[in-house]
């Protein structure tokens, strides 16, 4: 006779959920608590707050840059899935590509921050390159630390990810399907409108919301390259870094609120678009 | 089409090869960059940056703590975790679907989220508990969970974990020798996948040892760049081709055996 939960099961899984509760939950809960209780008394007033002046336009910029950034990776990255699944040759390319996107997927942070900074920089070597050719990088308004310097450091994450989430999709695009199309007389347009894209959309969407978290939790490069960014994760910082008046803490916790909600949101959304793949996939 | 793909191709590969090749030459080469001219493109090359940096007492102490959490980590990642995993795997399957979404969660509660989080409630309650560095190893487990989780769940799949219980117990081993002698010296590739991507992050983590003050690798790099440009450059590219060195075993490890890294744990 098997119980519906055995022993040995409840005796390791109740460490790991109690690990994962005061570690996660505890956190959360009551960072939550704290949020609905300005100054110690019920309200809304600190969530309100949050939205506001300097703090809206946070939101604003973090989700433009995150939106960006996922939209330009997410093209670029389906695209080179695309062109690697239509190139059979040479063969080392495809697994050098697959294995450096791995990587590369998980190479925020500080060095990479470093890394731009040392060729597009004010003293890059592509800043001299570019200079030498006779464009001037900072007389074009393209700088690191600005929104548009700062996505095109993200696409270093954003392109590999978006590739590792494609592969798959990609890959199950069969060849007889585009010959089945083309026998029965579809132009190639025709083959891409009504069966490759109706296919790769769902997954596509779900790794654009996937790239829109990525990008919106970044923290590290950012920091780097323009610690005084007008971007939540920043925000956040400075507000949680003392020198603040008594009482902006409950901002803090009210704005991280919000960035947990805007996340858990966009996870949601991806695992139900995941399970729509998965029924397509099947049938 | 064909010349528009591989020049697509290249002008990607060029995104993602030049910014490594200008750190190395920031990293290694003496000469700034103002005063580089064609003729001096071979002059001034020593790795003496690096060499300065591995010699900063500083610099030796956050490797060290770097490297202890990074231990500390992988072992309480693989002693919680491996247990839950193997048992849901094999007794309550109708459990994956819990776990999944619980080691999801990282994703929800980004470090500098849960940061704010933690200084809400730890700070009061148990203030000695963030004073010591070690404190970042519980949080460090959480956020690999997306990676760890799947790997060491792939793994279990891979070699048929369900089969190999049914047979051990017929047999009469208890679940405690399953675990460790059927089930561990099976899965040593998604156990090594696991502990390496656990590492990874560790070695890149800095929003949090930043934010609760800590002295890590990360928090140490940023600082020391500011006063040693070109010696804080090469030991970013040292940190970054180490990260990818791991990150790449893993996958590897994970390849040879017909498993996928799955993409950011999802």
């Amino acid at each position: 006779m098997r119980r519906r939960f055995d022993t040995a099961t409840l005796v390791v899984a109740v460490p790991f959920l109690a690990f994962v509760g005061l570690f996660l939950f505890v956190p959360t809960i009551g960072l939550a608590v704290k949020a609905f209780t300005p100054g110690g008394t019920l309200g809304l007033s600190a969530m309100q707050r949050a939205l506001e002046g300097s703090y809206r336009t946070a939101f604003v910029n973090s989700i433009s840059l995150s939106l960006t950034s996922a939209l330009i990776g997410g093209v670029i990255g389906l695209l080179v899935a695309l062109s690697l699944h239509s190139l059979s040759r040479p063969r080392w390319l495809r697994s050098t590509v697959d294995s450096w996107f791995a990587v590369a997927a998980q190479l925020g942070g500080i060095p990479l921050a470093f890394a731009f900074i040392a060729a597009l920089g004010t003293q890059g070597i592509i800043t001299k390159v570019l200079g030498l050719a006779g464009v001037s990088v900072t007389e074009s308004g393209f700088s690191l630390s600005e929104f548009w310097g700062l996505v095109l450091v993200y696409l270093y994450f954003q392109i590999p990810l978006m590739f590792l989430v494609m592969m798959p999709a990609v890959g199950g695009l069969r060849q007889t399907w585009s010959e089945a199309a083309s026998i029965m007389g579809a132009s190639s347009a025709r083959y891409w409108r009504s069966v490759a894209l109706p296919l790769l959309i769902p997954a596509f969407l779900g790794g654009l919301l996937l790239l829109f978290v990525n990008a919106f939790a970044a923290y590290a490069t950012a920091y780097v390259l323009n610690p005084g960014a007008q971007i939540v994760p920043l925000q956040i910082r400075f507000l949680l870094q003392g020198n603040v008046i008594t009482g902006e803490q409950d901002l803090a916790y009210a704005i991280v609120l919000w960035t947990i909600t805007l996340l858990l949101a966009s996870l949601i959304l991806v695992a139900l678009l995941q399970r729509r793949t998965a029924k397509w996939a099947s049938a | 089409m064909r010349v528009l793909r591989n020049i697509f191709l290249a002008a990607v590969a060029l995104y993602f090869l030049v910014p490594l090749l200008a750190m190395a030459r920031f990293a290694f080469q003496s000469v700034p960059v103002v005063l580089l001219t064609p003729d001096k493109l071979l002059q001034g090359w020593s790795i003496s940056g690096l060499l300065d940096v591995f010699a900063n007492p500083e610099f030796q102490k956050a490797a060290i703590t770097s490297l202890q959490l990074m231990v500390l980590s992988i072992l309480v990642t693989l002693v919680l975790l491996l247990p839950v995993a193997a048992l849901v795997e094999i007794r309550a399957p109708r459990m994956r679907t819990l776990m999944a979404g619980i080691t999801l969660l990282p994703w929800v509660v980004p470090p500098i989220a849960l940061v704010v989080g933690v200084a809400a409630t730890f700070r009061n309650t148990v203030p000695w508990f963030l004073a010591s560095p070690y404190s970042l190893v519980p949080f460090y487990v959480l956020w690999a969970l997306p990676f760890s989780y799947r790997a060491l769940d792939a793994g279990l799949r891979a070699i048929g974990a369900r089969t190999l219980y049914e047979a051990a117990r017929v047999m009469g081993a208890s679940t405690f020798t399953i675990i460790v002698r059927v089930l561990v010296p099976n899965m040593v590739g998604a156990i090594i996948a696991a502990s390496v991507l656990t590492a990874a992050l560790v070695l890149g983590e800095f929003a949090f040892a930043a934010l609760l003050l800590k002295e890590t690798l990360p928090t140490f790099m940023a600082e020391f760049q500011r006063s040693e440009p070109r010696a804080g450059m090469a030991l970013a590219l040292a940190v970054m081709l180490l990260t990818a060195f791991i990150i790449w075993i893993g996958v590897r490890v994970l390849r040879r055996r017909g498993m996928e890294l799955q993409a950011a744990g999802v």
